[in-house]
């Protein structure tokens, strides 16, 4: 099994790549895919990248740390810009999680079998990425130790949240995207723990795999409510993953600030947060089928799906802004006019138009089969949208508004140190709980990958 | 093995139903012909809407279709040929948008110049709302739908002469450019047939609300049309509930869709209640019209939605087919609601012209459409999806 070769894809071939590399057998799957989790050694590389992690993890601590002692006031933030990193690094981060759900709950629903050997990890990188999310608000508050009064709860306060804003949206969409993602994720892994229960050599996994596993025998009766029970939290997973970025998508229409104030914002945020998500599943599996010699499993045919999901949302993020500018132009009303220009010409120009570099000009290389069907082309470009999607958001919030109806109250923002630490810092927690959960959790779905392969298909030998 | 070929109770059937359309259409037409001299303020808007309406279905196929090959998937199959007489019906959409010509200064504020030089707003605008612009606009996108919808159709063709490995290739990358295509001229072509009736309003969804409107239109009419074809062959050995299943979802997801963008519109421009945006709103909620905005929110998508929902009524055709009509009015009024109120705003009034420019145009492109349904087989036997289409409906696998 260890052989592993490269599978032939030569251009201009009709029979597609499979989803499963041809030889494998439902005990080669299991070995391989358990061995990662079971196996003694850990790889040095996984000793360094999640050194590293770790290392800007503590980052995030210090500037956590220093921040409840000093207040927001260490962030660039102020009047006019009162919205700075945090709100762009929550929607970014908010964004990147689309991914996970959209592969395991739309395209199970939608019967594309070929998600099964990236759901597990997409699914996983979704709740690291809204724990990451998730931090930004909270911090934003000044005092992150009253986040529950968000919470409409009977106090003596007589305080009660104002449902008209959307604000008090994002409290209920993100928490119940964060449950159902975990439930999702959880029960999904279930009859893989009890596979790694089973498998395992050491007294300790025993009883911790044990544990997780609740008891899994693989009945038919098991089998069966399984399969109803993770149907239903698909079918409930898909509205929430559309509903969350769209009520983040409120989050700056309901106001009336012009460059936020804008029809289209829904679709076009969802549309974004799975194009975001999909460059950052591309820039994950990537490596990691490379460092674990996981080609057989998620093979090029898997790369060059998400190339294509990839070229399609990127292209109506491109209709986002096009529309909206020439909107801007058409509406005849100064402001929307003038935040149109002055995203273009004012003193951002340069974040606008590296945007228009990285999310537009660039994945427009995936029309070519040549760049889809190479990994290393499309790490790039996957890396590149990750960038742009960080802009995008950027110069939405910076923006709109860095010059407000009066130029008395202009005024220019910047990230501080602090800013960059607290962002790079998530980046190391999201990373790091990454790492542990590829060292100690199956990345790839056992058992749905064993419905891959060519054994599973009893028809025809009947 | 199937003949798919049109067979000669299905010819009879199509043939009997194509005459009463064409009474209706020269009917209409007549009426509208009066309309057009006698009355031709009241003439313009409903006449537009009808077009709209009409141009809905016939790109609302076109769009599916190209879906249909940029993702492949054996839903498509059985109503490719249905989707792809729809497109072939362009030109005479086309041509029916030619009444249309004369009045655009009766229609658009922005075509008379007297109220252009009263207006800062629409001074501004004259730079793309001007007269010559506006009829370049519009022939490029007709000319451009009709191009893809000319290609789309010949290899459709030479795959059922003789069944080609690159052609289905060739398909999709000729309908992922079209549906780039279709994005931007849809947008732009509501934006100047329809949003521009009130020039001061604008909304950067407006073109997603076309979108979502046209292939569900196509689509729910689709869908309808082949609950009818499979009751006779070859459609008839060919279709089974499973095919209807995917069928009703996806109408379900377009449904939800609609509704999606719908709902972010206003609940934006509510919130915001800004002068320049909340009166579109307002001319269409008061004096009768609320009554239509109401009819929206329960038939177009409440009624479809619970209908949907559960796996049985997707199976069933005749509760499919009930959903899809009842989808397919309620687009016509959704598009009545989009287009009328501009003539008589914040007061409803069923004019007959209302009635009489529908009839006509649609009773004229139903005789259009049925006749391009006969010049082809019903089924494209040499797709590389049949087989699996065949099957899907054969195995055990839901």
């Amino acid at each position: 099994m260890s052989t592993q070769k490269r599978e032939p894809t030569p251009p201009g071939q009709a029979t597609p790549v499979p989803v499963i590399e041809p030889g494998h057998t439902f005990a080669s799957v299991t070995d391989q895919i358990g061995q990662i989790v079971l196996s003694r050694r850990t790889p040095t590389f996984w000793w360094v990248g999640f050194g590293i992690s770790f290392l800007l993890m503590m980052a995030l601590l210090a500037s956590i740390g220093y921040l409840l002692l000093k207040g927001t006031g260490i962030w660039g933030i102020n009047i006019p810009v009162g919205w700075g990193f945090a709100i762009i690094n929550f929607v970014w981060w908010i964004g990147i999680g689309h991914a996970g759900t959209l592969i395991s709950a739309i395209l199970l629903l939608l019967r594309q079998e070929w998600r099964t050997s990236i759901n597990r990890f997409a699914e996983a990188m979704t709740l690291f990425a809204v724990a990451s999310a998730g931090l930004f608000p909270i911090l934003h508050m000044g005092r992150p130790w009253l986040a529950y009064w968000l919470l409409p709860y009977p106090n003596t306060m007589a305080l009660w949240p104002q449902w008209r804003s959307p604000l008090v949206w994002d409290v209920f969409a993100v928490s119940t995207y964060a449950t159902v993602s975990a439930l999702f994720w959880y029960i999904g892994l279930i009859p893989d723990l009890a596979t790694l229960r089973d498998r395992a050599r050491k007294k300790s996994f025993q009883i911790v795999y044990g544990m997780l596993a609740l008891g899994w025998r693989g009945s038919a009766v098991h089998w069966h409510r399984y399969e109803t029970a993770y149907l239903l939290l698909a079918g409930l997973a898909t509205p929430l993953v559309i509903s969350v970025h769209t009520v983040v998508s409120f989050d700056f229409t309901i106001a009336i600030t012009p460059g936020w104030h804008s029809t289209i914002f829904p679709p076009y945020f969802v549309a974004g947060a799975i194009y975001a998500g999909f460059a950052m599943v591309l820039t994950l599996s990537i490596p990691l089928r490379k460092l674990y010699r996981l080609e057989g499993f998620i093979t090029l045919r898997h790369l060059q799906n998400m190339a294509k999901i990839l070229l399609a949302t990127g292209l109506i993020v491109g209709y986002g802004y096009m529309i909206e500018a020439f909107m801007g132009w058409y509406s005849g009303v100064p402001s929307e006019g003038y935040v149109t220009t002055s995203r273009m010409l004012g003193p951002y120009r340069p974040a606008y138009w590296a945007l228009i570099f990285c999310n537009i000009l660039t994945p427009q290389a995936l029309w070519f089969k040549k760049v889809r069907s190479t990994p290393g082309l499309l790490f790039i470009v996957a890396m590149v949208v990750n960038v742009g999607m960080w802009l995008e958001r950027f110069v939405i919030v910076v923006t709109s508004l860095h010059r407000d109806f009066l130029p008395s109250s202009w005024g220019m923002y910047h990230g501080t140190m602090w800013d960059w630490s607290t962002f790079i810092g998530t980046i190391g927690l999201f990373l790091s709980l990454l790492f542990l959960f590829i060292r100690f959790l199956p990345m790839i779905s056992i058992f749905e990958m064993r419905t891959l392969v060519p054994e599973a298909e009893v028809r025809e030998e009947a | 093995m199937i003949d798919p070929a049109v067979s000669a109770g299905l010819r009879d059937a199509i043939a009997r139903a194509r005459r009463p359309a064409l009474i209706a259409g020269l009917a209409g037409m007549i009426a509208c012909a009066a309309g057009y001299f006698l009355a031709p303020a009241a003439f313009f808007p409903s006449y537009l809407f009808a077009c709209m309406f009409c141009l809905g279905l016939a790109l609302g196929c076109q769009a599916v279709l190209m879906l249909n090959h940029v993702t492949g998937g054996a839903w498509g199959i059985p109503i490719r040929r249905s989707l792809e007489a729809g497109t072939r019906t362009l030109p005479v959409v086309a041509a029916l948008f030619l009444p249309l010509l004369p009045g655009l200064r009766s229609l658009y504020e922005w075509a008379r110049p007297e109220d252009v030089a009263h207006d800062a707003i629409l001074r501004h605008k004259q730079l793309y709302l001007n007269t010559g612009f506006f009829l370049a606009r519009t022939v490029i996108c007709f000319a451009a739908w009709m191009a893809f919808a000319f290609f789309l159709n010949r290899w459709s063709r030479e795959q059922d002469e003789r069944p080609t490995r690159g052609l289905s290739r060739r398909l999709q990358l000729l309908s992922s450019a079209g549906l780039v295509v279709y994005g931007l001229t849809i947008t732009f072509f509501s934006i100047d047939w329809v949003m521009s009736l009130e020039p001061h309003w604008y909304s950067t969804m407006y073109g997603v609300l076309f979108i979502a409107g046209q292939a569900l239109s196509g689509f729910a009419f689709v869908i309808a049309l082949t609950v009818v074809l499979a009751r006779y062959p070859p459609l008839s050995g060919f279709i089974n509930r499973k095919h209807f299943h995917d069928l009703g979802k996806l109408m379900l997801a377009f449904v939800m869709f609609w509704a999606y963008v719908s709902f972010s519109q206003y609940l934006i421009i509510w919130a915001g209640n800004l002068p320049e945006e909340i009166p579109w709103y307002l001319r269409r909620l008061q004096g009768g019209w609320g009554w239509f905005g109401m009819a929206l929110i329960l038939f177009h998508f409440v009624l479809p939605f619970l209908l949907l929902l559960p796996a049985t009524a997707n199976r069933n055709p005749r509760i499919l087919s009930s959903v899809a009509l009842l989808v397919v009015f309620m687009r016509f009024v959704d598009v009545f609601w989009l287009v009328r109120p501009a003539a008589t705003p914040g007061h409803f009034t069923l004019r007959w012209m209302d009635v009489a420019a529908p009839v006509g145009i649609l009773g004229i492109w139903l005789f259009v459409f049925l006749g391009q349904l006969l010049r082809r087989p019903i089924l494209p036997v040499n797709d590389p999806e049949f087989a699996a289409a065949l099957e899907h409906g054969a195995d055990g696998a839901h």
